[in-house]
């Protein structure tokens, strides 16, 4: 049978009343555990695989599927209405898009959500059921020089797109560099930053600083203006669908935020936060609103909403074609897979096409599934913003302790969770911006490893960073988002550059 | 009022009664690793099976297990229902971390599983075999890089036991950790490194599609259905195994040391657990009594050999 | 950077604070790494020299942040209530403290009420009554159902037997 004749083999198992219903109770599930900061999709996913266990395999499976990507699409969903990502891809979504729940645009920035992630989704599914093979060829390609400069590129890309003051965005980035470097350093096993504690040996978690930086200095901020001040937030304004202009806006960054994603989730090192990064950085760039980022642009959320879930399926495709599980959430699938005796790898296209082909559609399924909860459940989720604020706030901290009780309820993690959030705080009252301290820290050790990586690769010739072609490509192109900008600063074209959103102070 | 009564109705929904052999497994990582899928598995086979009537799972991440073994040991001492997980990557993080709690603070009852690590070249690679990869090391150690994982882990510590049994200078090898989840398998298949060391379910799949060619594997004896010669074959006098096993609190009198054994004997032994080790690709390796106390002391002074040689450990 | 503001105005206080505290955190990381053995192997980049970079970075940041400061007057900046922070933070530190003593439904309890008081909110009893119902949902949910582990108190031991 051809690949076109397994997929439609596949569909025609999906939509079974039963398969239909399970795909259902994996998206409720998903959701429903994913929207708590601090439970991303791989804890989501492990948490919850036990409950496929007693199904058949193409139950287990389509369930699986449902709880997969409900679990990324869940996390969106609080980090525009409440302001907590819980996970490091959807930071950046909670930029732009809490901006809009506060001016009443929330049903928007939930839709645009919404259906990005289901485009993006349904491209990269069929992207990946496609194109795989030879998309993962490209992808090994990616060494650590590689993607060393894709990190170059994407710190000055995005270090470009954040604030309003140079001055302030690179003391944010640079304290979150600072912060990457607690821990054990990976390359030699040298301890750093640690001062003998223990629990610090294994850095800072990125979800603990990202829910105590949003979540945390925000209440902290918002409740020391005090009680009659009320925070401006707006339940409803305005539609709560989306307009023509929304539309108009959304479906290009939609379509470069999959684009952006696909490829680099597919790449083994590369992630859906990055991807997020790019997706939000591009957009800042392109778009005809530059004064709205940071205010509530609708691209920036739909474009790096588009980009994580378009990663998400690009994920798969190591996993599916090399058997490699290249972020949490995939080793956590491997294991799911294995329920049937069935391990991914090289051949599993070839040895097991009936179940690829079967969890392909269940995606497929699951993608739909997803839109047609979520689109009317909005209305709904909006209104969580009409809770009064005592009540919102205190459960907002409760929700956002959840997920550091859950994973590592140590003093060490739980005093860290405190301090960055008066740090948060503290950032918020003197107008330095939150997200560059998280990018900081994702990047930054993925920069310094890769970059070691290679040098030790080449022992220690730094020729080699330009020596690939894709690697002097790609710092090109950082150099020139770095020097152009500079270039029409000094020509006196400021305004200008203002306007396409570097702006500086 | 109501809620007195909601509470009620959830204690009636979910309480269990408490038995004597009930069990608290502590999984010093974080959900979804290695740790914690084998005390799971342990958790699953042992309610199944009735060894236990109930058996909950803790996590405790951090640094190599060894924030979980030093909370163990404090908070479990002379209880006997408190088990703990863990394994040879322990062995290697309590020396590097400087861990101020060790193995020989806790009562080890048994290995239950292991994994042989395997040496793998790129299949476009010009090495044959693994006297092509050692002598290629020996006449240059800086030019032959190694993908593995983490820095002080088990790859890095056979590495360096090889390089030693070769007679090169284990400070000299070009050892580049990644971090687990395939980068490494990902960094062999691009040709990015000379020569790949994992454990070796991570590169069967790679090798039996013709992607990667195995050199060796360093388990005692060759493995059934892998050609592959082994390492002491081959001349290098190297074995490793990176083992998991399940440990008991310290200050246990020696009938609480028995039951816990027994318990930890009927699971090994049991049908469902040996159907959790084939689902999953485990090896069974249980070992237990003085036999392992042996083997773990043996290895532990290997271990510390090594690391020190590498240059992990002062 | 440009200078905007006029000069002799009042300078910034809170930059120079700022900019000490970023001057310190750059110090300690560039002693850091002069301090851990700087292992280069074959990269000839060693686990140290990230950190004196950034270090480095940080404390020229720090003293950019003064220079800032010294040159613009401090922008105006919302009126700051030190009673809700007092409740949040308080909330936050006392749930932390005890929350391994007293369980997650109680921690949870304690937190959901300050950080309503911090809120305006007044009615203590119904604010208690509702952080309990919080804390036993999710709790039942996530240690109860999906096996979650959060940290168990008397009350979890009482209800549902852990």
């Amino acid at each position: 049978m051809d690949t076109f004749g397994f997929l439609m083999q596949g569909l025609a198992t999906a939509f079974e009343p039963m398969m239909l219903l399970y795909a259902l109770v994996g998206v409720v599930l998903g959701t429903a555990v994913g929207v708590l900061p601090g439970i991303g999709p791989a804890l989501t996913v492990a948490l919850l695989l036990p409950v496929t266990y007693g199904l058949d395999p193409a139950g287990s499976l389509i369930m699986f599927a449902g709880i997969y990507y409900g679990g990324m699409y869940g996390g969106s969903t609080t980090s525009i209405l409440l302001n907590t990502p819980g996970e490091s891809a959807s930071v950046i979504t909670a930029l732009e898009g809490n901006k809009m729940a506060r001016a009443g645009r929330g049903g928007p920035a939930l839709a645009t959500a919404a259906i990005g992630s289901f485009v993006a989704g349904l491209i990269a599914t069929l992207l990946l059921a496609f194109l795989a093979p030879h998309v993962v060829k490209l992808a090994l390609v990616f060494g650590p020089r590689e993607y060393f400069a894709l990190m170059v590129l994407a710190f000055v890309t995005v270090s470009a797109a954040f604030g309003e003051s140079a001055l302030k965005g690179l003391v944010s980035l640079f304290v979150g560099l600072a912060l990457a470097l607690v821990g054990i350093d990976q390359l030699t096993g040298q301890a750093r930053l640690s001062f003998g504690v223990p629990q610090l040996l294994d850095g800072v978690e990125v979800t603990t600083l990202a829910v105590a930086m949003f979540a945390l200095g925000e209440a902290l901020f918002v409740a020391a203006q005090g009680p009659d001040h009320g925070a401006g937030v707006l339940a409803i304004k305005g539609r709560v669908r989306m307009t023509a202009q929304d539309w108009a806006r959304s479906w290009k960054a939609w379509l470069r935020g999959t684009a952006i994603g696909f490829p680099i989730g597919s790449m083994p090192a590369g992630g859906a936060d990055i991807a997020s990064f790019l997706s939000y950085a591009t957009e800042r760039n392109m778009t005809r609103h530059p004064e709205e980022f940071g205010k509530g642009a609708i691209e920036g959320v739909a474009g790096p909403e588009a980009a994580n879930n378009a990663a998400a399926a690009g994920t798969l495709v190591p996993l599916l074609t090399l058997g490699l599980p290249t972020t949490a959430t995939a080793a956590i699938m491997l294991a799911g897979f294995q329920q049937f005796g069935l391990q991914p790898g090289p051949l599993l296209f070839a040895s097991a096409p009936q179940l690829v082909w079967g969890l392909i559609a269940s995606l497929l399924v699951a993608n739909v599934m997803l839109l047609v909860l979520n689109l009317p459940l909005i209305r709904f989720w909006v209104l969580l913003l009409r809770i009064p604020q005592p009540w919102l706030y205190g459960g907002i901290l409760v929700f956002a302790t959840l997920g550091t009780l859950g994973v590592n309820p140590s003093v060490v993690e739980l005093s860290m969770l405190v301090i960055f959030g008066t740090l948060g705080y503290i950032m918020r009252l003197y107008g330095y911006p939150i997200a560059p301290v998280v990018v900081g820290l994702i990047l930054g050790p993925m920069a310094e490893q890769q970059l070691r990586r290679a040098l030790a690769i080449a022992q220690g010739d730094p020729m080699t960073l330009v020596q690939s072609p894709i690697a002097a490509v790609l710092l090109g192109l950082a150099l020139v988002a770095l020097v152009v900008p500079m270039i029409l600063r000094a020509r006196g074209r400021g305004d200008a550059l203002a306007q396409i959103g570097t702006a500086e102070d | 009022m109501k809620h007195a009564l909601f509470g009620a109705m959830v204690a009636a929904a979910l309480a269990v009664p408490a038995f004597a052999n009930d069990y608290m497994i502590m999984a010093p990582a974080s959900p979804g690793g290695g740790w914690d899928s084998t005390a799971r598995t342990m958790q699953e086979v042992m309610q199944a099976e009735g060894i236990s009537s109930s058996v909950q799972v803790t996590n405790v991440p951090g640094a190599g297990g060894t924030v979980g073994l030093a909370q163990f040991v404090s908070s479990a001492s002379g209880d006997p229902s408190q088990l703990i997980v863990g394994g040879y990557v322990m062995v290697g993080a309590i020396l590097t971390n400087a861990s101020p709690v060790s193995l020989a603070d806790v009562t080890p009852i048994a290995r239950l599983t292991g994994e042989a690590v395997a040496i793998v070249v790129p299949a476009a690679s010009e090495i044959q075999d693994i006297k092509g990869l050692v002598d290629a090391m020996a006449a240059d150690p800086g030019a032959v890089s190694w993908a593995g994982g983490s820095a002080g882990g088990v790859d890095h510590i056979t590495v360096g036991l090889l390089a030693k049994a070769a007679g090169v200078d284990p400070t000299k090898i070009n050892y580049v950790a990644f971090s687990g989840g395939g980068e490494a398998t990902a960094a062999i298949l691009g040709n990015q490194v000379t020569a790949g060391i994992s454990g070796l379910g991570e590169f069967l799949p790679q090798v039996e599609a013709g992607t990667m060619r195995l050199l060796a594997v360093s388990s005692d004896a060759r493995i059934e259905g892998v050609d592959a010669p082994t390492l002491k074959e081959a001349g290098y006098d190297v074995v490793v195994q990176n083992w998991r096993m399940v440990a008991a609190a310290p200050g246990l009198s020696d009938e609480q040391k028995a039951q816990v054994s027994a318990d930890i004997e009927k699971l090994a032994k049991s049908a469902g657990w040996q159907k959790a080790l084939a689902d999953k690709g485990w090896a069974d390796t249980y070992l237990a009594g003085a036999d392992f106390e042996a083997q773990l002391a043996k290895e532990i002074e290997a271990t510390t050999a090594v690391l020190k040689d590498i240059g992990l450990v002062q | 950077m440009t200078p905007r503001g006029a000069e002799g105005r009042r300078p910034d206080g809170a930059a120079f604070v700022i900019g000490a505290a970023l001057v310190a955190l750059g110090a300690l990381l560039v002693w850091e790494g002069g301090r851990i053995p700087n292992k280069q192997g074959y990269a000839g980049v060693g686990p140290g020299d990230v950190p004196w970079l950034v270090g480095w970075v940080l404390v020229l940041l720090g003293f950019g942040t003064v220079w800032e400061g010294w040159r613009n007057p401090a922008p105006p900046r919302p009126r700051q209530q030190a009673v809700p922070l007092v409740w949040l933070l308080g909330g936050m530190v006392v749930m932390v403290a005890t929350i391994h003593w007293i369980g997650f439904v109680l921690g949870a309890t304690i937190l959901f009420t300050c950080a309503a008081a911090a809120f305006g909110e007044r009615r203590f009893g119904l604010a208690v009554v509702s952080g309990l119902v919080l804390g036993f949902i999710i709790y039942g949910i996530f240690d109860v159902l999906l096996q979650l582990n959060l940290p168990a108190g008397p009350i979890e031991m009482l209800i549902f037997g852990r």
